[in-house]
């Protein structure tokens, strides 16, 4: 258990005339010890009521939370606030005011130890020049500056910030906030801390969560803020992460600001119709990321198999793969084109997070990706994994080389750290691995945040025909025929909609036998270029697509398997593959390897959906066998010994092996 | 031709405007004094003028009343005693302030304990506030004859009479001051897990004192009001008693002096109270 834990939290205020406000509902949240985390979001979006239910200034309506093991009942000093107009008592000197915190919280203490512990807050946010003033004699960012030392002086558990700088001016509130960091990276306790400036945040925070706009107001993403600490301002607005990640939150935050302002919320229908076709189901929002391949459910969309199967389908475009994970976990989507990896990686709890079990009946393309490397390794001659590491070695005083990859459980992470390691080249130690959204490669190639990146079309073709990089590597040189996209959703929506989810594999395939039929390319470019999906040149999302493909610099060549979406019964995984996806998220520590790893495979892939679905339509389906596996380099992957073969490689994170406990399946409901 | 005479004028024009000014200044100051003293001045006169036309009846003008030698002697001595009936006025304002001082004292212990807890206490302020909203529109001599009922004591009357007066303005500005504290106050207590005794000596009463004082400054100005009508019924000592004495031994002119000196301690009572607040309460 987390050390702060917010479980399922709601708040209802009761308003005049006997009616009721839901300010939230269903928040969870878990905050480690010594964590720093920021709460964002639009006025009334609850993020204060948060706030206060975790002070205990108030009855939470529904849910629990928990410090340290224990439930918070009312308030009380480990859950400390500094209020956002100060509070301080102003008949009270500056020192009074901390010394009643101190003789209220510290009883045991004598006279002396008080005045020493109150000297040292004093002096810890400079103002022990103030100290026998009343509030009504200081500043504004003095006071401010009181309230966070009487916080402090109570040494508690948790401290709660309230908006701390809200009402100050934009320099004294920059200064303070460099004064709370370095205070904060001197003492490391647990923050939480309420704002609505961005920049506070990232400069602050560990993490950022971003609160859905009120009523019924929810988490509606959390970030990992990527800044290296200590931080100072200087050098984190210096960081590439830091504009990125900037331009993250206010995307959120305008996106939030849009649907207060059209009433739009939560797009997926509750309703369930019950239909002549018996579908559970017929009205679905499926998430998807522009890139080339998603051209399965635009054709899908486009050519109408949605409808011929009975669905009404909402594409909805993600801006990442974080962000259409956290729709499917918290319910805004239905279903949605994942990486290939996110299903086992979410249902193995990627990162330690919580796991969800997520399903997938079917793969929806294979191979598609590429790695680019900036234009500048191509001057100096580098055209291979192999280039690449006699560069480092002859270069070793040079600047840590970054590379962009699009989510930690995707197919690009586990081909570029592959085609890295197979150079001797160490990913976690030689390089530096970033997530960037896959739209945003191309820029940050150009603005000189990262020296290359491994991702799917239209991104390489982008920088190829804008002279900015080369491709060194394909899908095609590294793991031919990979399982790229698939179609995944929690096993819970898949429980309580069978027919439904039946349907749209049915769909799905139709539209992927669609693409694959020669004759059809041409126009799913044109589709695929269009403004819904990945808004690009059709010049850009033709390179793969149309089987030809630029490598940059006067190379190119016929390559006619670059996206394949159907033929040699693509769609189909086979449990070798899904086991080497397994060993190689294992490899570089984003899972455990599970003992019972046949369980966790036979749980996550649902061959009896894709079975059933294919017996509809009159596809044929191969057997499932586990058969041995050879890569490129020769590598054999032998599926009586996955942990052999994990061993077997010379450069690899260090790998846990444990039992994974899955969640028993809900029975479906009729 | 214009711009030139605009440059010639203006430098000349400049001292003048700032003498006038200064001498505005001046002016304006004097006023606050000359323009009550003028005031004054108009009334005395027109007082000794009626006074000489007989429409005043018994009341004499400021001029008669000065030449007597009895009356000046009232404003020269006022500590002097000649025996237990006859002392100085300085004696009588003292028995008066004496019993001022304990009925008040007594309203402001009653008043501010009754206004914390009908402030803080729902039950009490529901059952209560209706009975002292009518209770504090009696008027103070109104319970003359039932404070003498019950304590069959004319001094103790009196004292009872000016507690009853001025609590009411305490109880009901003390209430108000409670419910008025900040929630922000609150919030720290309960984070700070303040016990109640601290809470209500470092947040509750230094948060409601403004409000305590308004009511004590109400409270004082009534009750001065009050001690001079009950010492005219209860007789013996005070200022009340002499001027209600003063008159039966028709002498008016002596009532005159008194009545100056009841406006002039009501005045310094009410400015002592606003002081006493100014400097204990504590200004954001």
């Amino acid at each position: 258990m987390a050390y702060l834990e917010i479980q399922n939290v709601g708040k209802v205020f009761n308003t005049a005339g006997g009616r009721t406000f839901e300010a939230l509902k269903g928040v969870n949240l878990q905050i480690e010890e010594g964590e720093f985390i920021s709460v964002i979001g639009h006025s009334g979006c609850g993020k204060s009521t948060l706030l206060n239910l975790v002070a205990g200034l108030y009855p939470m309506s529904s849910g629990r939370i928990m410090v340290d093991g224990s439930l918070v009942t009312e308030a009380g000093p480990d859950r400390m606030v500094a209020f956002q107009n100060h509070s301080l008592l102003p008949w009270l000197t500056v020192r009074q005011n901390i010394e009643l915190a101190v003789k209220a919280v510290h009883k045991n203490l004598s006279e002396t130890e008080r005045k020493a512990l109150v000297d040292e807050h004093l002096a810890m946010v400079n103002l022990n020049a103030a100290a026998d003033k009343k509030p009504g004699q200081i500043s504004g960012g003095m006071k401010q500056r009181v309230g966070i030392a009487r916080a402090l002086v109570t040494q508690p558990k948790v401290l709660l910030l309230d908006e701390p700088f809200g009402a100050l001016d934009a320099l004294t509130r920059g200064r303070l906030q460099e004064q709370l960091l370095k205070i904060w990276e001197a003492h490391r306790i647990t923050v939480m801390m309420i704002t609505h400036d961005v920049e506070e945040a990232l400069l602050l925070s560990d993490r950022i969560v971003m609160m859905c706009n009120g009523p019924s107001a929810r988490v509606g993403e959390i970030m990992t803020v990527e800044l290296p600490r200590p931080r100072t301002r200087m050098e984190v607005i210096n960081n590439p992460n830091y504009y990125r990640q900037r331009n993250e939150l206010l995307y959120f935050l305008n996106k939030a600001k849009k649907e207060k302002a059209t009433g739009t919320k939560v797009p997926v229908s509750k309703v369930r119709v019950g239909a002549s076709n018996g579908l559970e189901k017929q009205t679905l929002e499926l998430g998807f990321v522009s890139l080339s391949d998603c051209a399965p459910l635009a054709i899908a969309q486009e050519k109408g198999f949605f409808t011929k199967h009975g669905l009404t389908v909402n594409l909805s475009k993600e801006t990442s793969w974080k962000t259409l994970l956290q729709g499917i976990l918290e319910d805004r989507l239905d279903a949605a084109q994942m990486v290939a990896g996110m299903p086992l990686g979410q249902t193995l709890g990627i990162f330690n997070k919580t796991p969800t079990t997520i399903v997938t009946a079917m793969t929806l393309s294979r191979n598609g990706n590429a790695i680019t490397l900036s234009r500048k390794f191509h001057d100096l001659g580098v055209r291979s994994a192999k280039g690449l590491k006699n560069y480092l070695d002859s270069n070793p005083g040079a600047k840590e080389l970054t590379f962009g990859m699009v989510y930690p459980s995707s197919m690009h992470n586990i081909l570029l750290r592959y085609w890295l390691a197979s150079a001797g080249i160490d990913p976690d130690k030689d390089v530096n691995l970033v997530v960037i959204p896959p739209a945003q490669m191309v820029a940050n190639l150009q603005a000189g945040n990262i020296d290359g990146y491994c991702v799917g079309e239209p991104w390489n073709s982008r920088a190829i025909h804008e002279g900015l990089g080369f491709v060194p590597a394909t899908s095609l040189d590294i793991l031919p025929g990979h399982a790229e996209k698939v179609l995944g959703m929690k096993e819970t929506w898949a429980e309580a909609n069978p027919k439904t989810h039946v349907a749209l594999v049915k769909a799905l395939l139709e539209a992927c036998q669609f693409c694959d039929q020669p004759e059809n390319r041409d126009e799913v470019i044109q589709i695929v270029a269009r403004k819904a999906y990945t808004n690009a040149d059709p010049i850009y999302s033709s390179m793969g697509l149309s089987g030809s493909y630029n490598y940059g610099f006067g190379r190119a060549a016929q390559v006619p398997d670059f996206n394949v979406f159907f033929k040699n019964h693509a769609n189909f995984s086979t449990r070798s593959e899904k086991l080497w996806v397994l060993t190689q998220m294992a490899r570089w520590g984003l899972v455990m390897f599970p003992r019972n790893w046949e369980e966790v495979i036979e749980r996550v892939y649902r061959l009896d959906v894709y079975r059933q679905a294919c017996h509809d339509l009159s596809f044929a389906v191969p057997e499932a066998n586990y058969q041995s596996f050879t890569l490129p380099d020769g590598s054999v992957l032998d599926p009586n010994d996955p942990i052999g073969y994990i061993n077997s490689f010379a450069i690899k994170h260090e790998v846990t092996i444990s039992d994974m406990k899955l969640k028993p399946r809900l029975l479906t409901v009729a | 031709m214009t711009t030139t005479n605009d440059t010639i004028t203006t430098p000349i024009s400049v001292p003048e405007e700032k003498s006038s000014q200064q001498f505005k200044e001046i002016a304006d100051r004097a006023s606050y004094v000359l323009l009550p003293a003028l005031a004054l001045g108009l009334f005395l006169v027109v007082w000794q003028l009626l006074s000489g036309t007989g429409i005043t009846g018994t009341l004499p003008g400021p001029l008669e009343i000065l030449q007597d030698t009895d009356t000046q002697r009232l404003i020269r001595e006022p500590f002097f005693i000649d025996d237990a009936n006859a002392k100085g006025l300085g004696w009588q304002l003292l028995a008066s302030l004496q019993r001022v001082a304990l009925g008040y004292s007594l309203a402001a212990v009653v008043g501010v304990s009754l206004g914390v807890l009908i402030g803080s206490v729902r039950v009490f302020r529901l059952a209560l506030d209706p009975i002292f909203q009518i209770f504090r529109t009696i008027p103070p001599l109104a319970w003359l004859p039932i404070a003498l009922a019950i304590l069959r004591d004319g001094p103790s009357g009196g004292i009872f009479v000016i507690f009853i007066t001025a609590v009411w303005p305490i109880i009901i500005n003390t209430a108000v001051g409670v419910q008025a504290t900040p929630q922000d106050y609150k919030n720290v207590a309960s984070v700070l897990k303040l016990s109640n005794t601290t809470y209500f000596f470092q947040i509750l009463l230094p948060s409601a004192a403004s409000y305590i004082f308004t009511g004590l400054r109400i409270a004082v100005g009534l009750a001065w009001l009050a001690i001079v009508a009950a010492e005219m019924l209860t007789g013996g000592t005070g200022i009340g008693f002499f001027i209600w004495d003063s008159y039966n031994s028709s002498r008016i002119g002596d009532i005159v002096v008194a009545v100056i000196y009841v406006g002039l301690v009501g005045f310094i009572l009410d400015r002592a109270v606003y002081y006493a607040g100014k400097l204990l309460v504590a200004s954001e």
